[in-house]
């Protein structure tokens, strides 16, 4: 049935006259997409596109990235900065200087007053590396303050204190071209499809090319479990029990890489003698997976050859997560999989910068991976500073979670929040308000004035976003990739680094230092204290990076002057034997007994309570909840609950519920799906006033992150009309 | 032509080397001949006059989903609305889910559904303004927003809900094919976006590299047969028997066993009670329809009664043929006739582009039913002029109006009839559409004269007729038919195995009080009129007259919740949605709540569009009259 075209318009398809492609690095997941954004011949963006010679994502976009030419006009973004005495005042516009001064003033009164660590400052994982390395700088050299923290702890503390106690450092080992080379991969809490969707396609790409088996373990029937050739429907909270009778298995039948473990480690002694005790019998009554599945997926891990492991929050978010992650590294050192082809153990971090400011903010100490408990590394980055290395401190101070509870206890009067949002991503909200109404200083910077935190600041400075600024980010897998300015800042908001660089000069010691806002020449601070340190970036710039889409690191200024182009991708660490970053080059095989301290349910509270991501949205949805095309995905909280206890509470499918913990409730819609366990309800964790009014976040012992994803809930019902204002009046975005 | 990026990855390529023949429906692959004018032709795309250098470009192509590998990530969705600058609440591409089994056996079925570009387009045929052309190019279906007047008839017809009725611009819109990216041998934009594997694009019966099905059946997907639509599945992964939809559709799928297909069954979500819902049944968006296909049936009936009947029985119906009584009857009937036709206009999009519903005379029902009813309407408004005039030339005019009016009448209910049997909504594709319109075309045509009589003439005059108890037989027979094709669709509605069963459920729980008064009402009228007809009435003081004004009341509201009913009641065969996008269920809720308020909610408010007369003038005033004389060529066929 053809129909001709007589008198037919002309075709109309949507032109939205893109004059400029902008090459930048996407500002949502760590996954490190490159990305070009389309901006008219009025330099409005209006478009968005995956760079398609870019090894990391080949042309390809998530949901988020492909509308993120939409953030830079999005509702709520703030125009100048804004400053009142008191918390319940109305906010006054402000000059830059005039707001700068009186933070200044106020950081100097509170710390003659209550001492030099009584200021907090609270970063992210958002901002470009130059940013960081500069707040490190004003933070460790200038304010000189040690309750200095990023909120990567609430996402990757666990995996950068594990990959810390079993390699001696940070730095994922592995990269995404793993997935082409590997027989055996274990995700453990991970789900790619809907966290990492990119990396979820190399690796789909991967297996289709060449199957090899893919093993799940998470409590919920994820698309990644659902699409696994093995699926273990781990317990919540009991990772470090699998890993350890997978261990025992492994040892047992002397499937050990007994060569590697010679050349390569200390401690084979304790471990083994530790998974001794939990034998697959014993282990399968803590963590409900079977003997012989657990048997089972030893052996295929163990025979595989190369085999890697990938985690997320299932495993950094929890009571055990820095032993999650020393289990994972435990069972690849036993069968010799760190930096292999293939062979892995690969933390897949959540921000698009969580890397960079593991390695340049100083959060955890000084720059480039330095300790502040070394001495050495204080004189050298004293030096290089020009700070007496005395001003700094000889131990980490506070992280972001006992920050909040030394505010509560008035041990902590001011604090600086650097584009985060604790008041939806720390656990239990009721707590985290009482603890903000207690601060004399309240500093909010961040692109949206809309944030919740705003509303117990005292100062709000506008900062600009992602691409209204240039520099790098670092990726999972160790790639500088380079943002490159598409529009200037909005309205009156200033770069982070702007912002930083104001600060300082508004201390004494501050103009005494150089503050560059030449974002080149901050790189170039940084290459120059790479040099010789695992996070060897000395052969980068930013022209090279944006060349190459992205360089991983170590690319040392040794390989560029030998004319040594940066290899395209399958760059690892720990290659040679004996490269590990303790003093004798060896890794630490550490044991890891099992204490159960989580929130379980009771009678009382039946449920356990279990969180996470949805693709369509990031973090705390103060950009994807106002982009349509995202945000209509999900634009009100949900729970999942299994439709035999929905049908035993009385709970229909789509009404809403109210949950309640022993810190708060929450009202959220239901949805009947045998997705969870008949005792588990899933929400996601983007909404604010929602799950983390519910959350207990007990934290763990090295890495002090929140356990989000164990805590107990019980559920009570609801007016339906009520509950539908209360969200409805919940949702300003 | 677009641009290729020199860096294009070859997933993005059009990979077809050969192709087949014949579809698996019997149908040419290949579109045109080699010497076909439809050849070699530039697809001005925007203007562009290039002409694109596929080697398939007259091949029918078609998307391929390989639902084993979909991981519901609405990458294709976004990919989509990027390049199309599609606004929240618009999309052609949709991912919607079933699931099935039990925890930790639980599995979700992700379906990512755009147009399907069939090869017998029921959107095509059905669209009063041609706005749809199926282009030898590709076998693209393709749709003219500027075109469209928004009435919405295409979302009706098509069975996977491709084509979108925007509520803002009162236009439809839909997927093209990305016929841009495919002139320079790209695949769509959602197929170069998809991040699990799944979505593909090739020549149609061609199986893409890797896969090894081509099905046409996947659970939740609508049967073939209506439109033989340009889609293949890979489903190698088995699924449990029973697959339920996560949106408020009371729908599920079933097979009873592994080698037989899935059909749509029953999903009692809300269980057995029974409500009114008076205000979805009676505020719903269809609340037009309602009166336009009350009111139309109504007054044919009566025109069809007053002129005919006084040419069958003289007699019984002396009073029609009085100069004091027909006059005034035909200006009550053109009064409600004309109400019904302005709630229909007023309810499109672009209610000032009315005059676009005839262009597809040659294939729409819904052109044809609107030629039908504007000519009766015409024959009314000139019989009801001329019979104010005793001059012989106004009676000759009379009788030729009326009989325009009798003949287009007929024409228009009888493609009101066949517009609403629509394979993609069982509840409506079943005789009963017809029995429930003639029945209402009578009953409700005798209530309009016998009010009418009422009102005009004393009752002493009447009450020595056989008007009235005529009448009253032309009513029950009305109502005869109508209970009878009720019961009849009740009984076929319960045992079917389509979304009819569904619409069955809710008529009797959701809408079930409503349903049982609409029975009980059609009883009690049908019983008042057998008894009024053998009842002696001398006086309006007679307690028996109260009878006729319970039979009145009874009508209308019987008439109301019976033809709402029809409306809100229909469950088309569509794709199944996700918890809150594309399910209808969370749209009421947004709208009743006021979500709907917020864009990024993705749901927007129904409305109604402006009548623009400057814009309809300055058409008038921009084509001659030889444009219109052409344009009327064109609909009949010319060229």
């Amino acid at each position: 049935m053809l129909f001709g075209r007589n008198k037919k318009n002309p075709i109309k398809i949507a032109d939205k006259g893109i004059v400029k492609w902008n090459y930048s690095t996407c500002g949502y997941c760590s996954t490190g997409c490159a990305i070009e954004i389309g901006t008219n011949k009025d330099g409005k963006p209006v478009g968005a596109r995956g760079v398609a010679d870019a090894d990391v994502n080949r042309g390809k976009l998530c949901v988020k990235g492909i509308f993120e030419h939409e953030v830079f006009e999005s509702t709520g973004r703030g125009t100048t900065p804004l400053m009142r005495n008191n918390i319940q005042d109305e906010y006054q516009e402000a000059q830059w200087d005039d707001a700068l001064g009186t933070m200044a003033s106020e950081i100097k009164r509170i710390q003659d007053t209550y001492g030099r660590d009584a200021f907090a400052i609270v970063s992210t994982g958002q901002i470009l590396t130059e940013g960081f390395y500069t707040l490190g700088k004003l933070a460790r050299g200038v304010i000189g303050t040690n309750n200095y923290d990023g909120n990567t702890t609430l996402c990757m503390a666990s995996a950068v204190s594990g990959y810390k106690r079993s390699f001696g450092s940070d730095g994922p080992p592995g990269c995404y071209e793993d997935f082409e080379h590997t027989n055996c991969l274990i995700a453990w809490g991970s789900n790619l499809p809907e966290q990492h969707p990119i990396i979820y396609w190399r690796f789909k790409e991967a297996q289709e090319k060449r199957h090899f088996p893919l093993i799940v373990i998470d409590p919920r029937v994820t698309m990644l479990a659902q699409n696994a050739d093995m699926h273990l429907a781990i317990t919540p909270g009991t990772d470090v029990v699998l890993m350890n009778a997978l261990m025992h298995v492994i040892l047992d039948e002397g499937l050990e890489d007994q060569d590697y473990i010679k050349a390569n480690t200390n401690g084979f002694e304790a471990l083994s003698a530790e998974v001794r005790n939990y034998d697959p019998t014993t282990a399968a009554g803590i963590c409900g997976i079977d003997e012989d599945t657990i048997r089972h997926v030893a052996r295929l891990y163990a025979n595989a050859g190369v085999a890697m492991n990938i985690w997320t929050m299932g495993i950094n978010q929890s009571t055990h997560g820095s032993d999650g992650v020393v289990g994972i590294n435990n069972l690849s050192l036993l069968t010799g999989n760190v930096g292999k082809k293939g062979g892995t153990s690969l933390s897949i971090t959540g921000q698009c910068n969580a890397m960079g400011t593991r390695e340049w903010s100083s959060c955890s100490g000084l720059p480039g991976y330095r300790l502040l408990e070394n001495a050495q590394d204080r004189e050298d980055i004293g030096k290089y500073w020009g700070v007496d290395p005395e001003f700094f401190p000889k131990t980490r101070g506070l992280t972001q979670t006992d920050i909040f509870p030394a505010i509560e206890t008035g041990k902590i009067k001011g604090l600086w929040l650097v584009g985060t949002n604790p008041m939806t991503s720390m656990p239990n909200t009721a707590r985290i308000r009482k603890t903000l109404e207690k601060l004399e200083l309240c500093v909010v910077q961040d692109s949206y004035l809309d944030v919740e935190t705003t509303e117990y600041a005292h100062i709000y400075l506008p900062t600009a976003i992602w691409a209204e600024k240039e520099g790098v980010f670092t990726n999972t897998e160790r790639r500088v990739n380079i943002i490159r300015k598409v529009k200037e800042p909005y309205a009156q908001s200033k770069t982070d680094l702007h912002i930083f660089n104001g600060l300082a000069k508004q201390f004494e010691q501050g103009r005494k230092m150089t503050f560059s806002d030449n974002f080149d020449e901050v790189f170039d601070e940084m290459r120059e204290l790479s040099k010789g340190r695992l996070v060897d970036i000395s052969g980068m710039t930013h022209d090279l990076i944006e060349q190459h889409r992205g360089i991983q690191w170590p690319y040392t200024e040794e390989q560029a002057n030998k004319g040594e182009a940066p290899v395209q991708g399958g760059k690892r660490l720990y290659t040679e034997d004996a490269t590990f970053r303790f003093a004798d080059g060896k890794a630490k095989l550490i044991p890891l007994p099992f204490i159960d301290n989580n929130e379980r349910p009771d009678p009382e509270y039946p449920f356990w309570l279990n969180s996470g991501r949805l693709v369509e949205h990031f973090h705390s949805r103060t950009r994807t909840g106002k982009i349509g095309n995202n945000n209509k995905y999900s634009p009100t909280p949900f729970m999942e609950i299994n439709p035999d206890a929905a049908m035993e509470q009385g709970i229909q499918h789509q009404s809403y519920v109210r949950l309640v913990s022993r810190r708060g409730d929450a009202v959220v819609m239901a949805m009947l799906t045998h997705r969870v366990p008949r005792n588990m309800v899933f929400i996601p964790f983007h909404f604010f006033d929602c799950v983390n009014r519910l959350t207990l976040g007990l934290l763990d012992p090295y890495s002090r992150q929140p356990a989000f994803k164990q805590s107990a809930v019980r559920i009570e019902s609801v007016n339906q009309a009520e509950a539908a204002q209360l969200n409805k009046e919940s949702r300003t975005f | 032509m677009i641009e290729v990026n020199k860096d294009e990855q070859k997933y993005a390529f059009l990979w077809d080397k050969e192709s087949q023949q014949k579809n698996r429906y019997g149908d040419n692959i290949e579109l045109t001949q080699e010497d076909n004018a439809l050849r070699n032709i530039s697809l001005n795309i925007n203007g562009d006059l290039g002409i694109g250098e596929n080697p398939n470009r007259y091949k029918q192509h078609g998307f391929y989903l390989n639902a084993d590998n979909c991981i519901g990530c609405h990458a294709c969705e976004a990919a989509c609305s990027e390049k199309n600058d599609n606004p929240a609440h618009i999309a052609f591409r949709s991912v919607g889910y079933v699931e099935g089994g039990t925890y930790p056996d639980y599995q979700r079925i992700n379906i990512s559904m755009a147009c399907n570009h069939c090869d017998d387009p029921v959107c095509l045929t059905g669209c009063p303004t041609r706005a749809y052309t199926k282009f030898a190019e590709y076998g693209a279906v393709l749709q003219d927003p500027d075109i469209c007047f928004g009435c919405g008839y295409c979302t009706w017809v098509c069975p996977y809900n491709a084509p979108q009725l925007d509520p803002v611009k009162g236009e439809v819109t839909k997927c093209n094919m990305c016929v841009d990216r495919l002139e320079v041998g790209l695949k769509p934009s959602c197929v170069a976006a998809c991040l699990g594997n799944a979505l593909d694009f090739g020549v149609i019966e061609n199986v893409p590299e890797n896969r090894e099905q081509s099905q046409a059946e996947i659970p939740g997907f609508p049967t073939t047969e209506i439109t033989h639509p340009n889609i293949r599945f890979q489903q190698t992964k088995g699924s449990h028997h029973e697959m339920t939809r996560t949106d408020s559709m009371p729908v599920k799928y079933h097979r009873e066993d592994t080698q037989k297909p899935f059909k749509p069954v029953v999903d009692e979500k809300s269980g057995r009670k029974k409500y009114w819902n008076f205000k979805a049944l009676l505020t719903s968006h269809e609340s037009a329809h309602v009166i336009f296909t009350l009111f139309t049936q109504a007054t044919v009936g009566a025109f069809l009664i007053l002129i005919l009947a006084p040419l069958i029985a003289p007699e019984t119906f002396l009073l029609f043929q009085d100069v004091s009584v027909y006059p005034p009857i035909l200006i009550i009937i053109f009064v409600i006739s004309t109400v019904g036709l302005y709630k229909l206009n007023m309810h499109l999009g672009k209610p000032h582009r009315f005059y676009r519903g005839f262009n597809n005379l040659r294939l729409s029902p819904v052109s044809r039913e609107i030629a039908g009813v504007s000519m009766f309407y015409t024959g009314l408004l000139g019989a009801m002029m001329a019979s104010w005039f005793e001059h012989e030339i106004a009676q000759v005019l009379f009788y030729c109006f009326a009989a325009l009016g009798c003949l287009s009448g007929v024409i228009g209910l009888y493609y009101m009839y066949k517009l609403y049997r629509i394979p993609a909504r069982p509840f409506w594709d079943h005789k009963q559409t017809g029995t429930a319109f003639l029945g209402t075309t009578l009953s409700f045509g005798g209530l309009i004269l016998l009010i009418a009589c009422l009102s005009l003439i004393p009752w002493p005059v009447l009450a020595t007729q056989q008007l009235i108890p005529v009448l009253f037989g032309i009513i029950g027979l009305g109502l005869m038919i109508e209970g009878l094709g009720h019961i009849l669709h009740a009984h076929d509605m319960k045992a079917a195995t389509n979304e009819g069963a569904a619409s069955y459920y809710q008529q009797v729980t959701q809408y079930g009080k409503s349903y049982i008064l609409r029975n009980i009402l059609l009883a009690l009228n049908l019983a008042l009129v057998v008894t009024l007809t053998f009842t002696e009435i001398t006086s309006i003081l007679d307690p028996a007259f109260i009878l006729i004004i319970i039979l009145v009341i009874g009508m209308l509201v019987m008439g109301l919740f019976g033809r709402s009913l029809f409306f809100v009641l229909v469950i088309p065969t569509t794709m199944p949605g996700a918890f809150f996008w594309k399910n209808q269920g969370f749209v009421d809720h947004a709208r009743e709540t006021g979500l709907a308020e917020m864009q990024q909610v993705g749901v927007v408010y129904e409305r109604h569009h402006a009548f623009k007369v400057d814009e309809l003038w300055q058409t008038i005033k921009e084509n001659s009259l030889k444009d219109m004389f052409k344009h009327v060529v064109w609909i009949l066929g010319g060229k």
